[in-house]
């Protein structure tokens, strides 16, 4: 870890909190029979898993 | 002035990796990942497209119900198939991602001139999986038979009837007869799911030649991608145009850019023009990778021979046949102890394919225990024009 950590570290715990709202959003969805909205959230979960994946590395927290 | 251009494409592309591997570490830029990419799409369009079978009926009177019905589309709504509209979403803008990414990987690889000596076998297949995605992705939209489906079905046969002499026989075995027939979407159907898995023996050519084959992307994109389909299918969710009319098809044609940009091109030329586009089009993507000089005179390349192994020192250690990237390199059962201390032990014999050896030389540095050489370039003689170097 490095000194420019911090920000990437705000940054993964921000879209890990999107994700846990969005994981709430596709148990809604799934209730509620709101598929379209389900798939939506699936997809911003992975996008957010895809950025916090980006971010760990660009943070020096995994990789070379 | 054809190479001064390719020059300055390269020079352009690189900086592009340059700059994009500022943003990312190098190891995650996309564009090194462009074929896994088209893999990872292709993964998508035949699992979504196995489900959308499951439900597709292909006759006219039920194609457009079906659809309906799997996407829960009034008047079915909650008794559509369930996330039926987000996996027909997922087909939907996967196939677009597919053609954006393989035109990526075709540019890319045009620029940097990724087609030159044993290459030329992964750009003739890559073009035909260019070619053969295209016509899948149409013949997918006329499954549908909406009016879209009604009116790419009248332009490819318009278009189809303009080739001489076989124009009109092609158009019979695609439809099944002259017009609009029973026959047709089934063999759109089987047209749709038949080339589909031929693209798996194209890929299998595509590889076949290249040792270290990126098939797959980082997780990074991965993830990226797939959410990015997820999302695009919630969002802009793929519908159906009003039902095919019994009457003459629509004037007007709702367009999928990546697609149907031929079908716009019908509205500025005529079919006939169009053919010859194609064909001049397709027949000069196969003539590139011979275009630029490729005999080693021409291109100044020294005659290194091809490939030889040592049988006396190769010890069946596998380097060379891992870092060759032209596949030229096979291990066999040693039929006997080599005559060095370290070959004597030897379970494995590494022979050259000489049809695919391009005498690069890899080979040579790969091995350490100096069981390779090019006949026309001995190492000793490497060494000593290095040195020689050195001095001056």
């Amino acid at each position: 870890m490095t000194e420019e950590s911090g920000p990437y570290g705000i940054w993964i715990a921000l879209l890990a909190l999107v994700s846990l709202v969005c994981v709430i959003g596709m148990v809604w969805g799934e209730l509620t029979s709101h598929r379209l909205w389900t798939g939506g959230f699936i997809g911003v979960v992975l996008v957010a898993y895809s950025f916090i994946l980006l971010f760990l590395r660009k943070g020096g927290f995994t990789g070379v | 002035m054809y190479k001064r251009l390719l020059d300055r494409l390269l020079r352009w592309t690189l900086s592009l990796d340059v700059w994009i591997n500022r943003v990312y570490p190098a190891d995650f830029n996309p564009l090194y990942y462009t074929g896994g990419l088209s893999n990872l799409f292709l993964t998508v369009l035949v699992l979504s497209g196995i489900f959308l079978f499951l439900y597709y009926v292909p006759s006219f009177t039920d194609a457009y119900t079906s659809v309906q019905y799997i996407t829960g589309a009034p008047p079915f709504g909650l008794n559509g198939v369930p996330y039926g509209q987000i996996i027909r979403g997922i087909h939907r803008y996967a196939a677009d991602g597919f053609i954006i990414v393989i035109l990526l990987h075709f540019f890319r690889n045009w620029f940097t001139e990724r087609f030159r000596f044993s290459r030329d076998e992964p750009w003739i297949s890559g073009m035909m999986l260019l070619v053969f995605s295209g016509f899948i992705g149409v013949n997918g939209y006329m499954l549908v038979w909406d009016q879209r489906a009604q009116l790419l079905v009248a332009m490819t046969g318009n278009t189809l009837g303009a080739i001489p002499l076989v124009g009109g026989a092609l158009r019979s075995a695609l439809f099944g007869g002259a017009g609009t027939t029973n026959l047709l979407l089934p063999r759109m159907l089987f047209l749709h799911v038949g080339p589909a898995t031929a693209l798996y023996v194209l890929l299998w050519w595509h590889y076949v030649r290249v040792r270290h084959p990126k098939v797959w992307p980082p997780a990074v994109w991965t993830l990226f991608s797939l959410g990015a389909v997820l999302l695009l299918s919630a969002v802009i969710p793929a519908v159906s145009q009003p039902l095919a009319s019994t009457g003459a098809p629509p004037d007007r044609l709702a367009v999928d850019w990546f697609f149907l940009l031929p079908y716009v091109a019908l509205k500025y030329i005529t079919p006939a023009w169009l053919v010859v586009l194609a064909v001049v089009i397709v027949v000069y993507g196969l003539y590139i990778p011979y275009q630029l000089p490729e005999t080693h005179a021409e291109m100044g390349i020294r005659e290194s021979g091809i490939a030889q192994v040592i049988d006396a020192n190769c010890t069946g250690c596998e380097l060379c046949y891992y870092d060759c990237p032209y596949n030229a390199i096979v291990m066999v059962p040693s039929p006997h102890p080599g005559v060095t201390r370290a070959a004597q032990a030897r379970k494995l014999l590494a022979i050259v394919l000489e049809s695919r050896c391009v005498e690069c030389g890899i080979c040579i540095g790969a091995c350490p225990f100096e069981a390779l050489e090019l006949p026309a370039l001995l190492e000793k003689d490497v060494q000593g024009k290095v040195l020689e170097a050195c001095r001056t």
